[in-house]
């Protein structure tokens, strides 16, 4: 029996199904991400969790209690919110005591507590200011303390990042990470950012218009995605159907559907009339490139065979930049290929 | 969740009783009575006949409709000039006038009747002035007269208009003007054409403001005519106070006509401002 | 730069013309009330005899003491009922905001004399409670300050995210209705105190209400101004400048606080 359990969860809005029947299972102190676009149903599904809203249909079990009519403050759940929402008119040691002061906690016990979950996320010095004091990552630093100090059964995080710029963004993930470990505690985060969720999650459940689409881990659902829409959302996987591959690549495939990383193609000069550089396991491609972006240390390049485009990443070396209309190869090993 | 309706049902209560008991149920009680007989309780048009046809009321309402017009285009038109020289004067004198306009904004009704009989009174300050130096301007101003009256009306008009119209002025950019000046309008053609328009309904919907504000303005009046000078307010409160019996489907008929000419100006001024609000951003 | 300049001097001139004609009855009173002697053109023989007497006055000093009470009864009763209107909407009937607005705006738009008579008709002839002038009177009080406490109390709301507050407090084991009074009002503070203060310039001000509801039982400052104008003008210039600033001081904090929200 896993720690948390979904049964079938389904959640309507008036006419409009958000969540189509979910199933899934948590076991104790991994941390999970929800992975997907927004509209997936991934933050509902969160807060069905939490019973800040209630299921149309289903269960949640959590630690062997069925809690689907639970109300939210009795789950001891703890949330972190996107938008942090600290209570303005209290320091942050009072935000972080007011659930412990809820619990009614001897005052000693309170103060001890908070202390140390302000050292455990690095606010000791800020204990004294007001939200609005606050940069944007210690407010989340404290927002995250405030769930903790409960100790709640379970840490949600609802896009807890989104409105961090990307440099601090990176540091918290980590401490985020860090904590979640340090304390054991069981977490689930949700995010539309296929790469914080590759670095932070135990597990990746990637949802899709009110399903479950995959479940793996981080190196599973990157090197084997199930479907197509997993192949393009987590690689940025190129996605040929049989009669592409055929006429582009020149192999007859098997499977309807084709997905190949962008950084697996390699692309070699294309002089006049030269000969397709095919071995053994590989097949080739004659394209244009169209466009060449850079993505730090990474070039991306639109490339366009015929009438498909294909997207390659090349690491950015100067002697090796391609131009927009320079005519290229493309080699493509078999075994890299993926078949959906 | 059926709990957490209740409470919020039980926290909706207060309100609705307050507005049901002190708004909602009398004003449609006054609306009720203005249509059946004080005695018999019948269905009567009977005080509505009255309301049209006795001099006495119709002369209210043309008082107040008149008195309120031009005390409220008086006032805009000021209160237009004053926003907009505010807005051009944005050092110590524009904070200044901001600020009076603030405090007078609250200084109506008796102490400013009061203020103005002080100053043009039978034996005002004024007055006096104009006798010793032969100003037959002011020696002979009669301050308790329809023109008496709109002076007084006018002077708690331009704080409200120009308080209602000054965030307005803040709306049209700078850049505009600097536009237009590139397109070789002068001000007062960039005024015409850009400024004005794009105000229209600011002042419109503030016109309209100003002219319930003086229709219903009643201790201003009161203080000053007693019941000399026939209107609509004084009228609809002689109605209900300080007689022996309450007549109340007369004052309910008052009523319902002086809502309904409020309500009647503001159909107009929106009718009005809805071309000017084509490009508007909603 | 001559025509900028000119432009500049032109509008200083209207601010200060308009000015002038707001303020001139004003300035005499104020003078008025310090002169025993002002029929002609010059004012002689100052004197703060006015102030002394109207300070000695018991029935001055009762008149303000009436007005404060009623004052604070009306806006506490009307903040409480605003606020806990503003939860239930918010948390449970947000489709019956516009209801609650278009309640709230009647009474800006029909003001005092409708309301107050209307009032009057409906519960002077009852045989219950209702027809105790006072309550009466701080109903309609209640009413004319609603457009002005609402508004504000709602405006002030926008720049808190009530509801994610709420479920915040929630998650940490709070109950809706104390994390409404506990996490969410304190952070409305300064848009009560601003909106009463508005109302307080109102209630101050009025003189409809009181006169057509309270029959004669309630003498509130503007009513008693209103009788001393017609014995002793000089005294009554003395309660007037008395009125005005209180009225300006009102004015003068409700300003403050409100540029105090929009550096915010």
């Amino acid at each position: 029996m896993a720690y948390i359990e979904f049964h079938n969860v389904k959640k309507s809005f008036g006419k409009n199904e958000v969540l189509k029947g979910i199933t899934l299972e948590v076991e104790k102190g991994e941390l999970v991400t929800l992975l997907g676009p927004s509209g997936c149903g991934k933050s509902t599904l969160l807060r069905c969790l939490s019973g800040l809203e209630e299921v149309t249909e289903g269960q949640i079990i959590l630690d062997g209690k069925d809690i689907t009519g639970v109300e939210p403050r009795k789950r001891n759940i703890g949330m972190v919110f996107q938008h942090y929402s600290l209570f303005p008119n209290m320091t942050v040691e009072q935000n972080v005591a007011f659930g412990l002061k809820l619990k009614k906690e001897p005052v000693e016990q309170i103060r001890e507590s908070v202390r140390g979950i302000l050292d455990t996320v690095g606010l000791a010095a800020q204990a004294g200011q007001y939200p609005s004091q606050l940069s944007g990552g210690q407010q989340q630093r404290a927002a995250l303390a405030r769930a903790l100090v409960t100790r709640p059964k379970v840490l949600l995080l609802d896009e807890p990042l989104s409105a961090i710029d990307a440099l601090l963004r990176h540091n918290l993930q980590v401490e985020i990470r860090r904590i979640q470990k340090e304390l054991g505690i069981t977490a689930i985060f949700v995010t539309h950012d296929q790469d914080e969720a590759m670095v932070m999650s135990d597990t990746i459940h990637l949802m899709y218009q009110g399903r479950m689409e995959q479940s793996g881990t981080p190196t599973q659902m990157y090197t084997h995605p199930a479907t197509r829409f997993a192949a393009s959302f987590i690689g940025h996987y190129n996605v040929l159907s049989r009669k592409e591959m055929e006429t582009v690549f020149g192999v007859k495939t098997e499977s309807e559907m084709t997905a190949f990383r962008p950084e697996v193609v390699s692309m070699k000069g294309r002089e006049e009339r030269g000969e397709a550089p095919k071995d053994a396991g590989n097949c080739c491609a004659a394209g244009i490139v169209t466009s060449g972006l850079s993505h730090g240390n990474i070039l991306r390049y639109t490339v366009r065979c015929g009438s498909v485009q294909v997207d390659v990443d090349a690491l950015f070396r100067s002697d090796r930049i391609w131009k927009e209309g320079q005519e290229v190869w493309l080699t493509l090993a078999e075994r890299d290929c993926i078949s959906l | 969740m059926k709990k957490k309706k209740i409470v919020c049902l039980a926290a909706l209560l207060p309100f609705l009783l307050l507005a049901v008991m002190y708004e909602l149920l009398p004003l449609a009680m006054v609306v009720v009575d203005s249509f059946r007989n004080d005695v018999t309780g019948k269905g009567s048009l009977g005080y509505y006949r009255i309301v049209f046809t006795k001099l006495l009321y119709t002369k209210a309402i043309t008082n107040s409709i008149r008195i309120s017009l031009i005390s409220a285009l008086i006032g805009i038109v000021i209160a237009f000039f004053g926003a907009k020289a505010a807005q051009e004067q944005k050092g110590k004198l524009g904070t200044v006038f901001a600020t009076v306009m603030n405090m007078v904004s609250n200084f109506a009704g008796i102490p400013l009747a009061f203020a103005y009989m002080i100053l043009l009174g039978n034996a005002g300050v004024m007055v006096q002035f104009g006798k010793a130096f032969g100003i037959s301007a002011l020696a002979d101003f009669n301050l308790y007269s329809r023109n008496g009256m709109s002076l007084i009306y006018v002077s708690f008009q331009i704080p409200l208009a120009t308080l209602l119209l000054m965030p307005a002025f803040d709306g049209v950019r700078k850049e505009w003007k600097e536009a237009a000046t590139m397109l070789g309008a002068k001000e007062s053609v960039f005024w015409r054409k850009v400024g004005i328009p794009v105000l229209m309904p600011g002042i419109l919907s503030t016109f309209s403001v100003l002219f319930a504000n003086a229709l219903a303005a009643y201790a201003t009046a009161y203080a000053l005519m007693m019941n000399s000078l026939s209107l609509l307010p004084i009228q609809i409160a002689g109605c209900y106070v300080g007689e022996v019996k309450i007549q109340k489907g007369l004052g309910g008929a008052l009523s319902v006509v002086m809502m309904a000419i409020m309500v009647l100006m503001i159909l107009l001024t929106n009718a009005l401002a809805r071309p000017f609000q084509k490009g508007a951003r909603r | 730069m001559k025509e900028k300049g000119r432009k500049q001097n032109g509008s200083a001139a209207v601010l200060i013309l308009i000015l002038i004609y707001l303020l001139i009855p004003l300035a005499a009173c104020i003078v008025y009330s310090l002169f025993a002697d002002w029929t002609g053109i010059i004012p002689r023989g100052f004197t703060l005899e006015a102030y002394r007497s109207i300070s000695m006055s018991e029935a001055f000093w009762q008149a303000l003491l009436e007005t404060v009470l009623l004052c604070a009864a009306p806006i506490a009763v009307t903040i409480l009922v605003v606020l806990l209107a503003i939860y239930a909407v918010v948390v449970y009937f947000p489709g019956l905001e516009k209801y609650a607005q278009i309640i709230c705006m009647i009474p800006y738009t029909i003001q005092g004399v409708i309301l107050s008579v209307s009032i009057l008709s409906l519960y002077v002839g009852s045989k219950s409670f209702l027809s105790n002038r006072l309550l009466m009177l701080v109903g309609a009080y209640c009413v004319i300050i609603l457009p002005y406490i609402y508004q504000g109390i709602r405006n002030s709301c926008r720049a808190i995210d009530m509801t994610t507050l709420l479920e915040a407090a929630e998650m940490l084991g709070s109950s809706r209705l104390y994390a409404f009074f506990r996490v969410v009002v304190p952070n409305l503070m300064h848009g009560i105190i601003v909106s009463s203060l508005l109302a307080v310039g109102i209630i101050f001000g009025d003189y409809v209400l009181v006169r057509n509801l309270s029959g004669s039982t309630v003498t509130n400052i503007q009513i008693y101004l209103y009788q001393a104008m017609k014995s002793d003008s000089m005294k009554s210039s003395a309660v007037f400048v008395m009125i005005m600033l209180v009225t300006f001081l009102i004015a003068a904090l409700v300003m403050a606080g409100q540029s105090r929200e929009r550096k915010k």
